[in-house]
């Protein structure tokens, strides 16, 4: 009996010995391999075929080269007016790899399995944040191979895919390796990591990408900037599903080719990558109760509500953004786009979500604003033109890249404006007969004008009357005294600006050039937005659709009746039934 | 027969925990994801495996002698009806719409447990049950309802009655009515008689027929015929006017329309409703070429008082560019989906 213990244990105290014998002997030649954890060396792909690269030219002349350019330099037709900018092919740097920094991307004409194939996912998944659709639905697989197999051999000029000499290909093995359950123990060890790891010099200290941005360029010379961490969804490597924390965990680790982020593989360990990543997921935007905003598939971005609720608070409303009734209040996304319609257009927009609540009493209804802006900006130039103006004939950014007065070229050094935000409701909303719904931006016409408020970064809260998009708009002086700022700061990349303005009434207030904002009904509001280092100014801006504000009224008497009566009746209707049913059966007949 | 009906029933479970997982939120409900463009076809398909699977489910249950009592049947396929076309269809269906599917639904259901005498009279015996109450559990459940009934139609009718802010519906009118001239950079242009002047041979002639020859093939991926490239530098007539109107449609037109045509551009998602998607068939392949001209020259302000409800934040691109650069990206639009212009005639 002892005998066979002690064999046991022998047998035990062996096996753990390999065990350890063999996984050091492991670690050293994975140390000797120069490999960082996490990481295998893969094999080079073969060449596709030369079918497979003609069908993908026909491809790639179809849908890509509009953007990508006849050379895939990056320089097709819509890139001068694109930030980001269509990917250069020539030099073979691709962002999102399962490999390490600097090597190419996997690709592999005959294995579309995702995780092992980079390129084949970002075709079909998109890139997030950029003008790169998602093809999936539009191309078949055996496309998508296609065009990839034709860019990797034919547009890859500088390096050669199969080359054994010159590539070398390490896999992050992220299939393998489990990710940590977000443990608030491992967020916080996330928290110091970045703060360590200098994570924060770029990606700021509450990680909006505010740190440092105004001075990264990417390999070609063009302003990049860190990303924000509170818009997952903005990933480029998000692969249409941003929560996922193993994207974060993979682009962390293998570095993004071609800007300044690099792979942080070589000094962190596996742990401490899935803590940071843990983290940097637990920033991005959640709901009040802490789940992932729903996404809508249509635009991978969150779902959109459209109505912008304002809750009742009895007497003054509060300043406090940490105030019960701002808490409880729920918070709009409001998604902005460029203002593409009247000029000076807006192509490269960098406000495209702006976050919105409100709160209302008897006199005064206040709106409370955030948005993400990487820079605080106020003016520091003269404008050339009045804010309220239309410049039907301004000159836009028509040269080339390369040419002076291109976007690219202004990138990061346009003359600053003010960084601002507006609101813009219709002034006779009730009154608008049905197609006239108030003409997208500025207003109709004189009959019936839109009222603006606008606040700029330098502190000024004014009143505009727009009467129709060929019209300047008229300030309102005399309104203005009627508004109060309540509230504006520019804190680690983020804005948070409060104003009040009247509701209105129709007995006392000039119903004609004032909104009246009533109770419980659909009121038209539009948001405009300007990012000052942007060259955001008079109509270069970022504008909403069409939002409601809806008043939520407090709940009347008879809702709480009615259910009552309802209830009485259909217990007697049960009664009813019952004795109907039983009388029956007796063989009586009402 | 058995194994055919296995296979069903199996079906009918695997989708029934999908559906419920999605539901609840337990299961992702991207994990079989509905690809745009193949959709509806999709959609049917899933539905006739459903079918398929509850026949399944019921034989197999009723071979092992625990049959589903038809009384449960009728109800739980009318609920399976509405949680699918709630928590599965996407983009998500207007409750008024599946207000009308359910009522379809509820009046078919019917229809099925009336059809003869017997299943009818199999279908209503539960309810005569418990209204009897001739056992315990009969009697328990009747009280129950008595209690329950009243509760819930109460709470239903606060609900309903409790003031909300529900999303008004955007609706866009897609083709309408179009004026019979147009004046376009101080030139009038008569819908009927005027020509994409673009639309030519190599020899510069007018000619629908050459076009429609160069368009891209339909089917998947909508692909360009190997020998027409536009940017083929040999080029002339027809093609090299489709390069030209590509150029400008990607310096002015994809942020909204998008890189496909299909209406999800770069800013599209800051759109309600989203851009017109000219790669469905309702939309340019319905219209004539000066039909488009006309929209694309007045954009969504040019609409006539009769064509809303608009919610259309098109700009006048005469404002931006010339008529040669407008009939150019007309041009393009129809060579990039594939599709021909109407004629008048």
């Amino acid at each position: 009996m002892i005998d066979s213990i002690t064999q046991k244990a022998g047998i035990i105290a062996a096996a753990a010995f390999g065990v350890v014998l063999v996984s050091s002997a492991g670690f050293s030649i994975a140390l000797a391999q120069g490999l960082p954890e996490g990481f295998k060396k893969g094999d080079l792909a073969p060449e596709p075929s030369a079918d497979m690269i003609e069908a993908g030219k026909r491809v790639y002349f179809t849908k890509c080269v509009w953007c990508h350019g006849v050379d895939g330099a990056g320089d097709g037709p819509g890139a001068d007016r694109l930030w980001p900018r269509p990917r250069n092919f020539n030099q073979g740097t691709f962002k999102i790899r399962h490999t390490a920094s600097g090597e190419l991307p996997l690709f592999d004409a005959k294995k579309p399995i995702p995780g092992q194939n980079d390129l084949f996912e970002t075709v079909t998944h998109g890139l997030p944040g950029s003008a790169m659709p998602s093809w999936e639905g539009i191309l078949t697989e055996e496309q998508r191979l296609q065009v990839l197999s034709f860019v990797t051999t034919q547009l890859v000029k500088d390096r050669k895919f199969t080359d054994k000499q010159s590539e070398t290909q390490t896999v992050l093995q992220l299939a393998d390796l489990k990710p940590k359950p977000a443990t608030d123990e491992s967020k916080k060890r996330g928290s110091e990591l970045v703060v360590e790891r200098k994570c924060v010099e770029c990606h700021g200290m509450e990680g909006r990408g505010d740190g440092n941005a105004f001075n990264l360029k990417d390999d070609w010379g063009f302003s990049i900037q860190p990303a924000d961490w509170h818009k997952c969804w903005n990933f480029r490597g998000s692969r249409q599903d941003p929560y996922n924390v193993a994207n974060i965990f993979r682009t962390f680790s293998t570095g993004v080719n071609g800007t300044p982020m690099p792979s942080f593989a070589d000094n962190t360990t596996v742990d401490e990558r899935w803590d940071i990543a843990n983290f940097v997921n637990s920033l991005c935007e959640r709901d009040a109760l802490g789940n992932p905003l729903p996404i809508d598939p249509l635009t991978d971005k969150p779902k959109i509500n459209f109505v912008i609720p304002s809750d009742l608070v009895e007497g003054e409303i509060p300043v406090d953004i940490e105030h019960e009734a701002w808490q409880k209040t729920s918070k709009r996304y409001v998604a902005m786009g460029g203002q593409i319609t009247h000029k000076p257009r807006n192509f490269v927009n960098r406000i495209d979500d702006i976050w919105v609540r409100s709160l209302y009493n008897d006199k005064s209804i206040v709106y409370l604003i955030e948005w993400d802006d990487r820079t605080k900006s106020v003016a520091e130039g003269k404008l050339p033109w009045a804010p309220t103006q239309v410049n039907i004939d301004v000159k836009e950014q028509d040269p080339k890249t390369g040419e002076e007065g291109s976007i690219a070229a202004h990138q990061n050094n346009y003359t600053v404006y003010n960084d601002a935000i507006a609101i813009e409701t219709a002034v006779k909303w009730k009154e608008l007969p049905a197609p006239i719904k108030p003409r997208y931006l500025f207003g109709s016409n004189d009959q019936f004008p839109v009222d603006i408020v606008k606040w700029e970064a330098d502190g000024s809260l004014r009143a505009f009357k727009g009467t129709g998009w060929d019209k300047d708009f008229e300030e309102r002086d005399n309104y203005e005294e009627s508004m109060k700022l309540l509230k504006s700061e520019w804190k680690n990349g983020r804005w948070y600006v409060m104003f009040q303005r009247p509701v209105g009434n129709k007995k006392d207030q000039d119903y004609d050039e004032d909104t009246f904002f009533e109770v419980g009904q659909y009121i038209p509001t539009v948001f405009f937005a300007w990012d000052g280092h942007n060259g955001d100014a008079g109509r270069k801006m970022a504008v909403s659709a069409f939002f409601y504000t809806f008043m939520n009224p407090p709940i009347p008497q008879e809702t709480y009746i009615y259910p009552a009566v309802i209830a009485v009746g259909v217990v007697l209707l049960e009664g009813w039934v019952l004795t109907r049913r039983a009388n029956k059966k007796k063989g009586k007949t009402l | 027969m058995k194994a055919l009906m296995s296979l069903g029933a199996l079906i009918g479970v695997a989708g029934l925990v999908l559906l419920g997982g999605m539901i609840f939120d337990v299961i992702p409900s991207t994990t079989v994801r509905l690809v745009e463009g193949y959709m509806p076809m999709q959609m049917l398909f899933e539905f006739a495996c459903f079918v398929a699977g509850f026949a399944g489910l019921s034989y197999m249950m009723s071979a092992v002698g625990m049959p589903f009592p038809r009384f449960w049947q009728g109800i739980g396929f009318w609920a399976f009806v509405l949680l699918y076309l709630k928590y599965r269809v996407y983009p998500p269906i207007p409750f008024s719409v599946r207000a009308m599917y359910g009522t379809v639904t509820l009046v078919a259901v019917f229809m099925w447990i009336s059809a003869n005498e017997e299943d009818w009279k199999k279908f209503k015996q539960p309810i005569m049950n418990v209204l009897d109450a001739q056992t315990g559990m009969n009697k328990l459940l009747r009280y129950a309802y008595l209690v329950l009934l009243p509760i819930l139609i109460g709470g239903f009718s606060y609900n309903a009655m409790k003031p909300k802010s529900e999303e008004p519906i955007e609706l866009r009118t897609v083709h309408p009515a179009p004026p019979a001239s147009t004046k376009v950079h101080g030139k009038t242009y008569t819908l009927q008689t005027s020509q994409n002047p673009y639309r030519v041979n190599p020899e510069g002639k007018y000619d629908q027929e050459f076009s429609n020859a160069n368009i891209v093939e339909q089917g998947m991926g909508r692909l360009m015929k190997p020998n027409a490239n536009p940017w083929d530098d040999k080029n002339t007539g027809y093609l090299k006017y489709v390069r030209e109107g590509g150029e400008i449609f990607f310096q002015n037109c994809h942020f909204c329309h998008g890189d496909n045509l299909n209406g999800r551009g770069l800013h599209a998602f800051a759109f309600n409703p989203i851009p017109a998607n000219f790669t469905d068939p309702g939309t340019i392949a319905q219209l004539q070429e000066t039909f488009i001209f006309w929209r694309v020259s007045k954009g969504g302000i040019g609409l006539p008082n009769e064509g809303f409800p608009w919610a259309s934040v098109m700009p006048p691109w005469e404002q931006h560019l010339t008529v040669d650069e407008i009939w150019k990206v007309i041009l393009f639009e129809y060579w990039h989906t594939g599709y021909y212009p109407r004629t008048w005639d």
